[in-house]
């Protein structure tokens, strides 16, 4: 899965540190460790972490699993992989945000802008999907710049410059659709490597795995990853160091962007319709995916895995509460009350691994 | 080796070690007549500075004398209303802190620009990661020549895989300084790199800038500690008020001298 290129990080490199220590242990200088243990504490508590949330998500899916009749059913687990799919395309986007240390709340009203824009193009205006989904991402990268764009020349905090947006947004959204939907026939190869599925799986959390696991590999793997997790860890030694933080904060909000450009093209492909309603609360859902995947709004801290699980978990509990009979809004405060216990936890075991290291 | 090593450590314990400064080479970084002054405060007035390759100069003052605006414009950070900076004998203008590196003037701030949650390879090559294919971390690359410089150093890591922020205090000081070393720092700067630091770890930190010495690096330390600065150093330049009142080869002075220099009184 798309675990392997980002677990990988700590494991692989005993062999150079046991060179390392070899190397300092033949002289007889007292050296400058003070004799702490191989792996750090952190690491042991981050891996700790990821396993505790793999748990939990294993947890729910066996908690729902018994008490409905209708959650192990092949309807409901694809129906609601293709809701978890959505979520967690963009929440690779906000990861990599998080991660540089800035927030995008205008995701879910550019979802619904982004699908209306697709709707018309394809209902109204007879074009091609496939072309009108291209441009709707180009357009969702080029409104996710603009967003960055904000945020760096005003110096407005991004939650603000983000908030802004989210209202202007769904307005926009209202004004341009005339408050229809978009409804479209859904013939052709579009709705196929959209809406369809693959050996039962649908395309959507193809796409979804396919993303996680770019995504994963360009934070882990890449300069601009390592910029990244620089630039949100610590501003000022980055710039110090020549890292463009500007740049590479433009470059989230635009990847951003482009991935809600992304679901909102797989979204009409599997609905067949552009609702201008539809996206409303999808930030929500995001950002307690990717807090619950372990990203702090400070900065610097986060993993594509972790958002892979986090995903699962809101994505679970949002369908799993409507099995039982809970409106969506249940679901909702559900999801609520998760994301604040997690962030608590997570506070403690912070100040706690602090207090030890 | 372990026999430099032993002569290293008595030194830092305040033994003598001969100045290693000859003051017929041309000096490596070399300032004249730096001025500052930020709104109505003269923070610089005047000041000349020479730095040489493979000595210790100790910069030393109170609070409030200079220093560190001295060692910010040395380092690229600020610019000088007036003044003159040369480096290897060439005019240069320092722009910003990644042209000082370039120029081979490396410095390691207080607040040593780490960042905690990545590793300390990450750390010992921010912003200038070994890449292939132009996009990708070279990792092996990286984690290869960490080693070598953490090894020249003769520092030990209990990994080069741990972030950071699990480190001591005197092992984050060393990542830093690994840092400016492996820039090819010819001149490191360092504002104070023993003041968080316990006796034990304060020692190790003074031997490494004593190893850097013997590698042939220049180094340039603001201490306020009087019995590191003359456990270390090769000469003493002292500020006061903004301006540099005076250089002492550490052979040719005592601390009395140097005291009286900083508060102002008995010496010219």
């Amino acid at each position: 899965m798309t675990a392997a290129p980002i677990a990988a990080g700590g494991a692989g490199h005993d062999g150079e540190d046991a060179l390392l220590d070899d190397a300092a242990a033949r002289d007889d200088d007292p050296g400058l460790a003070a004799g702490k243990p191989g792996q750090a504490a952190w690491r042991r508590h981050l891996a700790r972490r990821n396993m505790t949330i793999l748990l939990a998500a294993i947890a729910v899916f066996a908690l729902f699993a018994v008490t409905t009749s209708t959650f192990l059913t092949e309807f409901n687990l694809a129906n609601m992989a293709r809701n978890v799919s959505l979520i967690g395309i963009v929440a690779v986007g906000m990861t990599l945000l998080f991660v540089v240390g800035e927030i995008d709340l205008s995701v879910g009203s550019l979802l619904g802008l982004l699908s209306i824009c697709l709707g018309i193009m394809v209902a109204d205006w007879s074009v091609n999907p496939w072309l009108a989904a291209a441009v709707v991402v180009g357009l969702g990268l080029l409104l996710g710049l603009f967003a960055g764009l904000i945020r760096i020349l005003t110096n407005i905090p991004s939650f603000i410059v983000t908030l802004a947006l989210l209202t202007a947004y769904r307005s926009l959204t209202l004004i341009i659709s005339g408050e229809r939907p978009r409804p479209a026939d859904p013939q052709g190869s579009f709705f196929d490597f959209t809406g369809g599925t693959v050996w039962h799986l649908p395309w959507l959390a193809v796409w979804m795995l396919a993303v996680m696991a770019i995504g994963g590999f360009v934070l882990e793997r890449t300069r601009f990853g390592y910029h990244a997790y620089a630039t949100g860890g610590n501003l000022r030694a980055a710039r110090q160091s020549g890292i463009r933080t500007d740049q590479v904060k433009l470059m989230s909000f635009g990847i951003t962007g482009a991935l809600v450009g992304f679901a909102a093209a797989l979204l009409f492909g599997y609905l067949h319709v552009a609702e201008p309603t539809s996206g409303t609360g999808f930030e929500f859902r995001v950002i307690g995916a990717v807090v619950v995947g372990g990203c702090a709004l400070t900065g610097g801290q986060g993993t594509i895995f972790g958002t892979l699980i986090g995903t699962l978990i809101i994505g679970m509990i949002t369908t799993g509460m409507v099995l039982l009979g809970f409106s969506q809004n249940v679901g909702d405060v559900a999801n609520g009350a998760l994301i604040i216990g997690v962030g608590t936890i997570d506070l403690l075991l912070r100040r706690a691994s602090r207090r030890h290291g | 080796m372990p026999q430099d090593m032993r002569e290293a450590a008595s030194v830092a314990d305040g033994g003598v070690a001969g100045a290693t400064a000859d003051p017929t080479t041309r000096p490596y970084l070399s300032a004249r007549g730096l001025s500052k002054r930020f709104a109505h405060v003269v923070a610089l007035a005047d000041v000349d500075l020479d730095v040489f390759e493979g000595e210790i100069l100790a910069l030393v003052g109170d609070n409030g004398a200079g220093k560190s605006t001295l060692i910010k414009i040395l380092s690229g950070v600020y610019q000088p209303d007036r003044g003159e900076i040369s480096i290897g004998g060439r005019p240069a203008r320092l722009a910003d802190p990644q042209q000082a590196r370039a120029l081979g003037i490396a410095t390691v701030f207080q607040d040593l620009a780490l960042v905690d949650m990545r590793d300390v390879a990450a750390n010992l090559f921010l912003g200038r990661e070994p890449v292939k294919w132009r996009w990708f971390v070279d990792r092996a690359a990286m984690l290869a020549e960490a080693g070598r410089t953490l090894a020249d150093l003769r520092v030990r890591m209990p990994s080069l895989t741990v972030e950071v922020g699990q480190l001591s205090g005197g092992q984050r000081q060393s990542v830093a300084i690994g840092r400016a070393i492996s820039q090819r720092g010819r001149i490191i700067i360092m504002d104070e790199p023993t003041a968080a630091l316990g006796v034990q770890e304060s020692r190790k930190v003074l031997d490494l800038i004593l190893r850097l010495r013997e590698s042939g690096a220049g180094v340039l330390v603001i201490s306020h500690n009087m019995r590191q600065v003359f456990s270390i150093a090769d000469r003493i330049a002292v500020m006061r008020h903004g301006r540099q009142v005076g250089v002492r080869r550490r052979d040719e002075t005592t601390p009395d001298e140097i005291v009286k220099m900083i508060v102002g009184v008995g010496v010219a």
